[in-house]
C-alpha cells in the first residue's frame, strides 16, 4: 500500500472528503486554503480562494457540482468545483467548525463556534444545487445548543434526523425538519469532545471519534451503541470504509502533550479495526504528527489522511486488504458461493 | 491435554464470532427493510443520490457530451 503524498497545503490539515465517485479529494487547512485533488495520482486540480482563515471543514454535494466550506472567518462558503468561482457566502457572528450536505444536497448544515456572548449553533441553509441559482441568504433553522457545544454534526438517512457530537463527550438527536431536540445521551467519556461523525454510506448508522480514546458506532434512529473501538491514543477522526467491514481511526497526542516519560516514536499511525469484531488489524504509518483527518474512498478502493504536519496520505488498497478476511467471514462467502 | 484446551477455546471463539457476525448482519437487513418502506412510503427512490445523477447527466444535454477530436 505505497501512498501518494500530497504536498501543497503549508499547515495543519483539517478535514478531507472524497466525492462520491472516489476521484476527487477535497482537503481544507488552516493555511486558508481548499485544495481539490485527483484520488488516482495525486494531482492537484485547483485551488478555492476566498476565505480568510483557517478553514475548519469542507463538503460535497451528491452530484460533484459544489462544495461547502467553514472557517474561522465566520463564514460558510459555497464553490462552484469546476471553476472555482465563490457562488455564495453567509456570515455568523463565530467560526464555522463543520459543515455537511445532506443526502440529496438541499439542505446543508453548519455548526457554529461557541464564544463569549455567543451560544453555539447548528445552523440549517436551504440549499439549490446549482451554480447559476441564487442562494436563499436566510437559515432555515438555528439549533441552539445551550447545555455542551456541538463540535461536530450530521445527516442521518431521509434527512430525518440532525446527529450532534458534543464537547461534553454526548450525542444529540434533533429532529431534521423542525431542529427540536429529541434525545441527548452521554456517549462518550464526561467532557471528553467528540473529534469526528462520519456516516456509513446509507447514513442509518454513524462513527465518532473521541479524546477519550474510543470511537463507537452508533445506529442514528435510537442512538444505540453497536461497536467500540478502543485505542491507545486520543482520536481526532474515524471513518468507514465500503466493500470491506473496516474502520479506521485516526489520532495522536500533540508533542507538546506528550509527558517525557510516555513519550514514544510512530503513534502517528491510522489504526485499521474491524468494524463488526471491534479488533484492531492493522496500522498504516507515515505521518510526523497526529493524524487530523481521515476519510475513506466511497467506491472502496482506499483512503486518504491528513495531518498535524500539512502533509495528505493517499493510499490505494492492495490485493491483500482485499483478501483479508475472518474465518466466519470465508465461511459464509462460501455458503453464498 | 493443552492441546484441546487451547483448540475448545478456539472453537468458542470462532462460534462467537459467527453469533455476532449473524447478528450484525440480521440488524442489516432489517434496517434496510425499514428504510425501503419509509422511502416508499414518502414517494422516495431507493437510492436519491442515483436519481439526481440521473437528472444532472440529462440537463447536460448531447452538446457537453463527449466528443472525439481528432
Amino acid at each position: 500500500m505505497r501512498p501518494i503524498l500530497l504536498s501543497g497545503h503549508e499547515r495543519a490539515l483539517t478535514q478531507i472528503k472524497y466525492n462520491r465517485d472516489g476521484d476527487l479529494i477535497f482537503s481544507v487547512s488552516k493555511d486558508q486554503q481548499i485544495c481539490v485533488w485527483f484520488a488516482h495520482n495525486g494531482e492537484r486540480l485547483g485551488t478555492y480562494h476566498g476565505h480568510v482563515g483557517a478553514i475548519w471543514t469542507v463538503d460535497v454535494d451528491p452530484t460533484s457540482t459544489i462544495i461547502a466550506s467553514g472557517s474561522a472567518d465566520n463564514t460558510i462558503r459555497l464553490w462552484d468545483i469546476k471553476t472555482g468561482k465563490n457562488l455564495k457566502t453567509w456570515e455568523f457572528p463565530t467560526a464555522v467548525k463543520r459543515v455537511e450536505f445532506n443526502e440529496d444536497g438541499t439542505r446543508l448544515l453548519g455548526v457554529t463556534e461557541k464564544r463569549m456572548g455567543h451560544l453555539g449553533t447548528i445552523v440549517v441553509l436551504d440549499i439549490t444545487v446549482d451554480v447559476d441559482a441564487e442562494q436563499n441568504d436566510e437559515k432555515a433553522l438555528t439549533i441552539v445548543c445551550d447545555e455542551s457545544k456541538a463540535t461536530v454534526a450530521g445527516w442521518s438517512y431521509l434527512s430525518k434526523y440532525i446527529i450532534a457530537g458534543h464537547e461534553d463527550g454526548s450525542i444529540s438527536q434533533y429532529d431534521g425538519k423542525t431542529g427540536d431536540l429529541i434525545y441527548n445521551i452521554p456517549i462518550h467519556e464526561l467532557n471528553m469532545a467528540i473529534t469526528d461523525l462520519q456516516w456509513s454510506p446509507d447514513r442509518t448508522y454513524f462513527i465518532t471519534a473521541s479524546k477519550d480514546k474510543t470511537s463507537k458506532l452508533i445506529t442514528a434512529h435510537d442512538l444505540e451503541v453497536l461497536k467500540t473501538y478502543v485505542a491507545d491514543t486520543p482520536l481526532n477522526s474515524a471513518t468507514i470504509t465500503t466493500k470491506k467491514d473496516f474502520v479506521v481511526l485516526g489520532g495522536g497526542q500533540a508533542a507538546m502533550d506528550v509527558t517525557r516519560t510516555s513519550a514514544r516514536q510512530g503513534k502517528f499511525e491510522a489504526r485499521f479495526y474491524h468494524k463488526i469484531f471491534e479488533d484492531e488489524i492493522g496500522r498504516v504509518r507515515g505521518h510526523f504528527g497526529p493524524l487530523n483527518t481521515v476519510a475513506a474512498d466511497p467506491t472502496g478502493k482506499g483512503y486518504a489522511s491528513g495531518g498535524e504536519d500539512g502533509y495528505v496520505r493517499v493510499h490505494q488498497f492492495d490485493k491483500g486488504y482485499f483478501d483479508f478476511m475472518y474465518e466466519v467471514e470465508r465461511e459464509r462467502q462460501n455458503r453464498l458461493g | 491435554e493443552d492441546a484441546e484446551r487451547v483448540n475448545s477455546a478456539d472453537v468458542a471463539v470462532v462460534e462467537d464470532r459467527r453469533r455476532i457476525l449473524q447478528e450484525w448482519l440480521a440488524w442489516r437487513e432489517s434496517v434496510e427493510a425499514d428504510v425501503a418502506e419509509e422511502r416508499a412510503e414518502l414517494g422516495l427512490p431507493i437510492d436519491p443520490i442515483a436519481e439526481l445523477l440521473k437528472a444532472k447527466t440529462a440537463e447536460l444535454g448531447p452538446d457537453e457530451e463527449e466528443k472525439i477530436i481528432e
